[in-house]
């Protein structure tokens, strides 16, 4: 099994919702269709490129600015992933930026872009990427993302969405982006 | 008794007469083993632990050095560091900054080190709120108890305890359903992120390399608490440091495997030095904790432990703590690993009754991420602590004055042999047994000690030309408490050409004086039995019971490595020194010799611990049994111990053996088998005697004894 088809299987399996989409106007009208609140669009490289958040705007999500109080309120957030990890389906984040932060940690839904060539074999393969990360900037806070929040703290009962997002969604593009360390 | 003593049995007596915990118990266990396996497939476990080890033992070597790097990283990243070297020190920081800081609230992720040093209560007393955010954690703030497991802390609680405690916190009646539980707690610790000044984690590994930390986590509330509270402090062991970013993908990559068979945690964060915050940055504290981690490092036989990466998987598998819980086996940290940093974190006084609740079957050691002999470092603290506190009068006296001196021992045997007459009735099980022995029996028959011990009784064998001529260590249950099963071997034996000696100098293998921690005993009986058994340069040394194998095998060799020349022999009986079933597969190849003998039966074979995971001998007797014409059906668990233990089922922890045996019982009778296959006397004894007690028509048999049993068969058919 080729890289991306093993991380799909083991995103779905880890819990994650995958999304074949054709170009980021299909990411932004499945992000809006699943939104009922506020979305905060965190900066990033890619989304600049694309003006993401104002495509977001014009096809009818509110957006919230990315600060604590809003934060607070949304129930999506919209990030993009540097790369992925195929044996385990993880997604990787530089979340150095407070924004990428609040966007991923406190709304329900959190819908991560992902393009398809950026994913490498396991854990291990993954450190050259997080080492050039760690020289690049001088403080960071990566996180690795897999599915989303899940708690068996009472009776081992798996259950979904404790204190982080309850979905992850997994928006998946090519020519997207090229750079592993660019969000 | 000491008070400790009878605090330690009330605890023992209140977990095994709560029947839902040990279900709880069993059954994550055995959904523990399955996903564990799916987790790891295709990976080779043994040399990813090995690796593992060795990285750790690197970092246990070269300790100041990685830790300068981690520091000198971790300040030029903006990150606060101090150096705690007991857990008093690490509170009083914590406390100190948060007062100085007008800290009202900290919200905290899960972190065992604060568990370790209280720091809840360190933060109580100083007026400022500790809000634990972890699902298991915030149930047991609620309900004022500690930590059961490492990784699933309230392991022990029920749904119904969970909502009864949560209903008390918002005031209405919550319903016991989990999913409403999860979204109760979400919604009730949401604000505390929020409105806290504080955020306290730990961290699973600290990387030299960067001066970043890792938390590996499910819930989100690590990220939540290392993001919006203005300061987080990082509350680590010293003990979790790795020298480089691939070191610490190794460790995460096994680490959630073994833990809860998972293959990655949902989060695995990484944080370096003073990240963004709101308007400003992070102020990060990393507090660094000794608190006798240097102690445990620097610990002669204990240092292994400091490569452990706390999974948990040792009382996840663990018989003991499957019939007892974390409470019981525990104290801030829990099973095998608990047992010793206990000892070294909470002082020899709080691990000294549980390191006596350890059976010895080395199921933590099997499964061990980072390596560790987990079992043989707690029969060392066993020994330490028989020298703090002794071993108890009446067993001090026995292994010194009796076993010691191998004639009067024997002598003994034999007197007893015949004052048991009026209780065994000449029968060969005691049933009953009168008066305060009388709980000894309760639960199972016990053997009675035979008219004539295997030396007595040990026949002059007719080969012409033997092929080879080896030696049997027969151990004390072989020679006094079932000689049958001695001669049995000799006629397997004789059938494939062996001819085999019995030393009569051989004494008790130590195993029951060295478990009990007087290693001096085992050392004078390691002694006498070297001689005894190389008298004759046998070009083998069989065993019937693999706990002397195990003796002969490694624990001499330990009792005497100081002792270059006695040392050069123990390694020279270990070399030769073989179970009977892996001699006559391995070394004979000669299974093919029983091939379809009569007598065929259904059997199902229970693995002895010492066998499988102290020979690694498992393949070798269901070879035996299915090459002799038995079907072999398995039972669940098959290599769960069956609660002998030796003395532990006798006088160390009846009732805790007990317990496992009722297991063991259930998953034999589940298989339908007209016998019990097994291959340790020690076992025999435990199996038989729980099987007749139940009146079950289960036979229970040795190997050697099925083999034995199906050639004489073969010769009365012929004749």
């Amino acid at each position: 099994m080729d890289l991306y088809n093993q991380f799909c299987v083991a995103a779905e399996t880890s819990g994650a919702v995958l999304v074949d989409c054709k170009g980021p106007a299909e990411a932004v009208g499945y992000i809006v269709k699943h939104s009922d609140g506020g979305v905060l669009v965190p900066s990033s490289e890619s989304f600049k490129r694309v003006d993401l958040a104002n495509q977001l705007q014009k096809a009818g999500a509110t957006l919230l600015e990315v600060n604590r109080s809003q934060a607070a309120e949304a129930v999506s957030g919209v990030t993009s992933a540097c790369f992925a990890i195929a044996d385990t389906g993880t997604l990787v984040l530089e979340s150095t930026p407070e924004d990428v932060r609040l966007a991923s940690t406190l709304p329900t839904r959190h819908f991560v872009l992902l393009d398809r060539s950026k994913i490498v074999a396991d854990g291990l393969a993954a450190v050259d990427s997080l080492r050039r990360m760690h020289q690049r900037d001088m403080r960071n806070y990566i996180a690795y993302i897999t599915g989303p929040s899940r708690t068996a703290d009472i009776e081992r009962v798996l259950t979904i969405g404790v204190h982080g997002p309850k979905q992850l969604h997994i928006l998946l593009l090519d020519d997207w982006s090229s750079d592993l360390l660019e969000m | 008794m000491k008070e400790r003593s009878k605090a330690y049995q009330a605890r023992i007596d209140k977990a095994l007469a709560t029947p839902k915990l040990q279900q709880a118990l069993h059954q994550f266990g055995d959904a523990y083993l399955v996903s564990r396996e799916k987790a790891f497939a295709g990976l080779d476990f043994e040399a990813l632990r090995r690796e593992i080890g060795v990285m750790k033992d690197d970092v246990r070597n070269n300790h100041a050095r990685y830790m300068q790097q981690f520091i000198d990283n971790a300040q030029a990243a903006g990150a606060t560091v101090y150096q705690a070297d007991t857990a008093e020190d690490a509170n009083r920081y914590i406390a100190e900054l948060a007062v100085k800081q007008g800290v009202k609230l900290t919200v905290k992720s899960k972190s065992m080190a604060s568990e370790e040093t209280h720091l809840n209560k360190a933060l109580e007393a100083a007026n400022i709120r500790p809000l634990e955010t972890d699902l298991g954690e915030w149930i047991l703030q609620l309900s004022g108890q500690r930590p059961s497991h490492m990784v699933m802390p309230a392991i022990h609680m029920f749904k119904e305890e969970v909502a009864y405690l949560f209903s008390k916190e918002t005031g209405q009646q919550e319903p016991a359903d989990i999913a409403h539980l999860v979204e109760v707690a979400r919604q009730q610790l949401r604000q505390g992120y929020l409105d806290a000044d504080m955020g306290i984690s730990g961290a699973n590994l600290a990387i030299a390399e960067t001066g970043g930390i890792a938390l590996v986590t499910n819930e989100g509330n690590a990220r939540l608490a290392t993001t919006l509270p203005k300061t987080h402090v990082a509350l680590i062991g010293i003990d979790k440091l790795v020298p480089t970013l691939e070191d610490a993908a190794k460790v995460i990559r096994v680490l959630p495997k073994n833990a809860t068979g998972q293959a990655l945690t949902s989060y695995v964060t990484w944080i370096r030095g003073a990240v963004p915050c709101g308007d400003g940055e992070k102020d990060l504290h990393i507090v660094l904790l000794d608190n006798g981690r240097s102690r445990l490092a620097a610990d002669e036989n204990c240092c292994e432990t400091s490569r452990c990466i706390r999974c948990g998987a040792c009382a996840n598998v663990c018989p003991v703590y499957q019939s007892v819980g974390g409470h019981v086996f525990g104290h801030i940290y829990i099973g095998a690993v608990g047992i010793i940093l206990t000892a070294f974190f909470h002082g020899f006084d709080n691990a000294a009754e549980i390191v006596k609740a350890c059976i010895g079957c080395r199921s933590c050691v099997a499964v061990c991420p980072a390596n560790i002999d987990l079992e043989g470092i707690i029969l060392s603290l066993r020994e330490t602590i028989a020298d703090k506190e002794g071993i108890g009068g009446g067993k001090s006296l026995v292994f010194r004055k009796v076993m010691r001196n191998r004639k009067l021992f024997h002598g003994l045997l034999r007197a007893a042999s015949v004052l048991q007459k009026p209780v065994t009735r000449g029968e060969r099980t005691i049933r009953h047994l009168p008066l305060f022995f009388s709980p000894l029996t309760e639960w199972r028959t016990l053997p009675a000690i035979a008219d004539k011990p295997l030396r007595d009784i040990w026949p002059k064998q007719r080969l012409n030309a033997p092929a080879k001529k080896v030696a049997l260590f027969g151990g004390c249950a072989n020679d006094f408490l079932y000689p049958e099963l001695g001669t049995d071997l000799i006629e397997v034996m004789n059938h494939l050409n062996v001819e085999v000696d019995y030393p009569l100098e051989q004494n008790c293998c130590g195993v029951p004086a060295l478990y009990s921690g007087d290693k001096e005993t085992a050392t004078e009986l390691a002694k006498q039995n070297i001689d005894a058994m190389l008298k004759d340069n046998p070009e083998a040394v069989l065993t019937t019971c693999p706990t002397c194998t195990m003796a002969l095998q490694r624990d001499f060799i330990e009792c005497l490595k100081d002792d270059p020349s006695w040392k050069a022999k123990a390694e020279r009986l270990a070399e030769i020194t073989v179970d009977a079933a892996g001699y006559i597969v391995n070394q004979l190849e000669a299974a093919d010799q029983f091939e379809n003998l009569p007598l065929a039966q259904k059997v199902t074979y229970h693995d002895s611990c010492h066998l499988k995971r102290g020979a690694g001998v498992w393949r070798e007797p269901r070879q035996l049994i299915e090459t002799s014409g038995h079907e072999l059906v398995e039972m669940d668990h098959a290599d769960r111990c069956c609660g002998f233990g030796g003395s532990y089922s006798l006088t160390g922890h009846p009732e805790i053996a007990k317990q496992i045996l009722g297991d063991k019982l259930q998953d034999i009778e589940k298989t339908g088998a007209d016998c019990v296959a097994m291959d340790c006397p020690g076992c025999m004894m435990q199996l038989r005697g729980g099987l007749e007690k139940n009146e079950s028509k289960v036979q229970v048999a040795h190997t050697v004894e099925l083999l034995a049993a199906g050639l004489r068969a073969a010769k009365a058919k012929q004749s």
